[in-house]
């Protein structure tokens, strides 16, 4: 009862702490005026008898103290003075101020901002209708050379006819299409899909309606537009609705226009890019495709109340029917399984997030103990200040409720600093924002990013204001005098060189992981890829189907147009090739035999392939190893011939020449795959043309008139600049055909530049955190070296004056500095040898445990303490030995 | 809050706060009455100050035994008079009692002793 009285009336002196302050000024006075009105009717004058009343009680302020500490909940109402107090405090030493935000500032906004981006990126549901209900199917063709594959059309109708815990399957491929009539052509990333795919997904059509069963396999071809390709060329015209479009595959009727901000999230391998344009059902009767097609990515939603469990056996259960009842997989290996979307779409960049987000508060700690460090020197130096007040009477819980509101004033300036760095944090990574992190751009100083950045910096100032309270509490006036106010320091001393260890090793991991990162950005940068991308222009172009239906026109148009680039000044060779290398366009592959696997099941073995000019391979600066490359005489009435890299030729004929062998591989002949017989011609070094640091799977190139397939990349390689050719390039094309749009064009560097790009990001972000993690250590070494040259300045005047030269007094203050950074090189790179192997999926080229960087690290380290020694060495050599005496 | 236990009149905490409800229980009194009272009563053995007077107040007034109310004094001085509550009643009681057990016991021990 009492005690909730006591409650009660703590929570009224919050609430009307102002007014019980001013009411007990009032009381006060009154109490004044009525003990002088004593001491007047003793006989004094008005003014002695105020004066003696208020000499009696010792002044009103005394009083009051007395009464707040008395007062349950006043304590509260302290702190808030304290916090005053301690503002004050801290404004008198910038120095001291400047150094804590700056690091708490810095630790707390590299951790806002990677927390802002993980949460954006890996925390946020998919913005889809019940995204925890979607699940990604991939097919394992491992043997093939991939496991995680798409599936073909029987594939998918098998799972949508026997599944029990999935009510929808929906797939879709990327293609490219044009967008012809009103306007200029313009070529466009178009989806097709299942009829079905927007609905599994939840998102419905801004305008219009979805897709329905009917427009699938049917003739009359419908459209849905994205929202950027409604506003770009429609002008967002709402009548856009019913509208028919020209399209290269023919018309269109628009029926519907997705919302503002739908932008498809996959998997970068599942190859369905972001910026999509329009969408189209697939035209085909997709069951009664061949069964060895695969192409569907193919997304799953369960029926509500299935467990991700269920619907992974469930999937694996239907997997071991279908290949079972199936002799096409005998012996593939073939299987299906199903991700959770969510899982698959974090997939790639879970692991970088992950290291920096490490990173991140490895760094944090580093500022916390920066701080705690800067504190406890500032306790120290107190020290005779704080012995004063406990002799004086000053309580220990006051002492250590100053302490608490030191960490509460450092820990608000530190949220706002951290807060303020971390919005620049922001900007900075979606600037720097490499193509797969999509959604990155959704990062923003919201309240759950705010809420983290507070939690952190209460965390961080309250641990570091903790760290002077051994000192405060154990602050003893005698013991402090009979040291003659020095030896004392001693044990403080051990303290602060044992937090300047601990910042060096940290900050040691942080150099070890960035410098890991940084030799991996290297190796790949350095990848030789098979091709030179040096000076050389890209670009692509359609061929509306309506004005070049034969394969003799296109031909002819290919033919001619590379004569008459090749005719630019300037131009050393040109090609033409369906993928342009990294353009990130959904992959072509074959299936693929010869005579040693003739009896395996077809699809067993899967090799990439491109269709090329005869300019291509030359242009693109392809190795060729064996053999030849393709001529103008391999076209369409000519035998069947192929080029294959040198995996599949030692794969296919070890220890052979592949040169004149057999490869039975598909062909485009009039719109249908056709498995053909044809020789080898050539063995090209392998080409990276999908991942710059892996050699993904075996090539094959066909040449382009016996396989003709859209879409048309062309690549120019000239002894010039490569940029200063687009505009002879498109005039060239103009004045072949003035109605084909001609786009992409950019230089081949363009794109293996943004394939490093994700390395790119996390190398720079880890380079950003280590090089201030080095520098706040070395600002803690600093700090603990100055402090102790000045505390010794009167050992160092001794020393001069019994003949110590100034390089034994350099010499004392270097030891001191190397001691501590070496204590903390020998912490960090144990740290580093743990923690590195972590990063192993993120390196390449570079073993976690690679002494090079590890050597490197040790050596920025001992330059950065002889940095953080030189100034207090200098100090202490210039002493005087006379003026050192004298300051004592 | 486990040292504070003396403070700077020398009394014990409770001796205090129990001589304010006792001058009290007589009627309503301002600061400096309740002080003049308890010096009277004691015959000056105890000078009651300001310093821990009012905090005495205060912590009997947030424990709702005593209730202050401004009102005008004597020589027509507004000033802040404190009133024992029921409960401050109840409390006077019980702390009468338990002091005379103490002050029987620590006797018996001074004179045995």
């Amino acid at each position: 009862m009492a005690r909730l009285d006591r409650i009660r009336s703590a929570l009224r002196h919050l609430r009307r702490g102002r007014e019980a302050d001013r009411e007990l000024d009032a009381e006060l006075q009154a109490y004044v005026e009525l003990r002088a009105d004593e001491n007047v009717a003793a006989g004094a004058s008005p003014e002695e008898a105020r004066r003696r009343a208020l000499a009696e009680m010792g002044g009103l302020e005394p009083v009051k103290e007395a009464v707040r500490e008395a007062r349950a909940g006043g304590w509260l109402a302290d702190l808030g003075r304290d916090v005053a107090r301690a503002g004050r405090s801290l404004r008198r030493t910038p120095g001291l101020l400047a150094v804590v935000v700056l690091t708490l500032g810095l630790g707390v906004g590299a951790n806002t901002a990677i927390f802002g981006a993980a949460s954006a990126t890996l925390l946020e549901p998919l913005p889809y209708a019940a995204p925890d209900r979607l699940f990604f199917v991939w097919s394992d063709l491992e043997q093939a050379g991939y496991i995680r594959g798409p599936l073909s059309g029987p594939e998918l109708g098998d799972f949508r006819d026997e599944s029990t815990t999935v009510s929808d399957f929906a797939s879709t491929w990327t293609t490219t299409g044009q967008l012809t009539g009103d306007g200029d052509p313009e070529q466009i990333k178009l989806g097709l899909v299942t009829a079905n795919f927007f609905a599994t997904l939840g998102v419905a059509p801004l305008l219009g309606r979805d897709f329905g069963p009917e427009d699938e396999g049917s003739e009359a071809a419908v459209m849905i537009l994205g929202w950027p390709l409604w506003q770009r060329r429609f002008g967002g015209d709402p009548g856009v609705v019913g509208r028919t479009v020209r399209t290269d595959r023919g018309s269109a009727v628009v029926v519907g226009v997705m919302p503002q901000g739908f932008v498809p999230l996959f998997a970068r391998d599942a190859n369905i890019p972001a910026d999509l344009q329009a969408w189209m059902p697939f035209d085909d009767k997709l069951r009664a495709l061949p069964r060895g097609l695969y192409f569907l990515r193919t997304i799953a939603r369960a029926r509500p109340g299935v467990g991700h469990d269920a619907v992974r056996h469930d999937i694996e259960a239907i997997s071991r029917r279908v290949v079972a009842r199936h002799t096409e997989y005998a012996g593939s290996g073939r299987r299906f399984y199903a991700v959770p979307l969510q899982d698959d779409v974090t997939r790639e960049v879970r692991p970088a997030l992950v290291a920096l987000s490490a990173g991140a508060v490895l760094l944090l700690l580093v500022a916390a103990v920066n701080v705690a460090n800067v504190l406890l020197a500032q306790a120290l130096g107190r020290r005779k200040e704080t012995a004063v007040r406990v002799s004086l009477g000053a309580s220990r819980r006051h002492l250590l409720r100053e302490c608490l509101a030191q960490g509460l004033l450092l820990a608000g300036l530190g949220a706002a600093a951290g807060i303020a760095t971390g919005a620049v944090g922001i900007e900075a990574l979606v600037a720097l924002r490499p193509a797969g992190l999509v959604r990155l751009d959704a990062v923003r100083l919201d309240i759950p990013v705010l809420a983290f950045a507070l939690a952190v910096s209460l965390a961080a100032g309250l641990l570091a204001s903790l760290a002077p309270l051994r000192e405060i509490l154990r602050a003893d006036l005698r013991a402090l005098l009979a040291m003659g106010g020095r030896g004392a320091s001693h044990l403080g001393g051990r303290t602060r060189a044992a937090l300047v260890v601990a910042q060096v090793g940290l900050g040691v991991v942080l150099l070890v992981g960035a410098g890991l990162l940084a030799r991996t950005f290297v190796n790949a940068a350095e990848v030789r890829p098979g091709y030179r991308p040096e000076s050389v222009l890209t670009f692509r172009l359609s061929l509306p189907r309506v004005r070049y239906a034969s394969a003799a026109t296109v031909t002819a148009f290919a033919r001619d147009l590379e004569r008459r680039l090749a005719a630019l000044p300037g131009v050393e060779a040109v090609g033409a090739v369906s993928h342009v290398p990294l353009d990130g366009l959904p992959n072509w592959s074959t299936p693929y035999v010869y005579e040693a696997i003739a009896g395996e099941p077809r699809g067993s073995h899967e090799a990439d392939a491109r269709a090329v000019s005869p300019g291509y391979l030359s242009a693109v600066g392809a190795e060729i190893v064996e053999g030849r490359g393709f001529f103008e005489s391999d076209d369409e009435h000519s035998r069947p011939v192929v080029v294959v890299d040198e995996r599949l030729a030692s794969k296919a004929w070890p220890g052979r020449s592949a040169v004149g062998q057999s490869l039975n591989v598909e062909f485009m002949k009039d719109g249908d795959f056709v498995p053909t017989a044809a020789t080898v011609v050539g063995v090209v070094r392998h080409l990276r043309h999908r991942s710059l640091t892996e050699e993904v799977r075996e090539q094959v190139y066909v040449p382009y008139r016996q396989s003709i397939r859209d879409p048309m990349a062309y690549v120019v390689r000239s002894r010039a600049d490569p940029a200063a050719l687009a505009a002879a390039v498109r005039a060239e094309v103009a004045a072949l055909d003035n109605a084909l749009p001609v786009y992409d064009v950019r230089p081949l560097e363009e794109y293996l530049s943004a394939a490093l790009d994700p390395r790119r990001f996390v190398m720079l972000l880890g380079a950003v955190f280590a090089a201030v993690a080095l520098l706040v250590a070395g600002i803690g070494t600093y700090g603990v070296v100055a402090c102790s040259v000045t505390q010794r300045e009167h050992e160092f005047g001794v020393r001069r004056a019994l003949g110590a030269r100034t390089r034994d007094v350099l010499g004392l203050v270097f030891r001191e500095g190397l001691a501590l950074a070496a204590a903390g090189l020998a912490v960090g790179l144990v740290g580093a040898a743990v923690t590195a192997p972590a990063l192993r999926g993120l390196l390449f080229g570079v073993a976690a445990a690679d002494p090079l960087t590890y050597g490197a690290v040790a050596a920025a380290e001992i330059v950065a303490a002889l940095v953080a020694c030189w100034l207090p060495a200098r100090r202490a050599a210039k002493r005087e030995p006379l003026d050192a005496l004298r300051v004592v | 809050m486990g040292d504070a236990r003396r403070d700077k009149t020398g009394l014990l905490q409770g001796t205090l706060d129990l001589l304010v409800l006792r001058t009290l229980a007589t009627g309503p009194r301002h600061g400096l009455g309740i002080a003049r009272r308890i010096e009277e009563i004691t015959r000056g053995t105890f000078a009651v100050t300001p310093g821990s007077l009012f905090p005495a107040l205060r912590r009997l007034e947030d424990d709702g035994f005593v209730r202050g109310e401004w009102g005008e004094s004597e020589t027509r001085r507004r000033a802040r008079y404190y009133e024992l509550t029921k409960a401050g009643r109840r409390q006077l009681e019980a702390e009468k009692k338990l002091w005379q057990r103490v002050a029987v016991a620590v006797a018996r021990v001074l004179e045995s002793a």
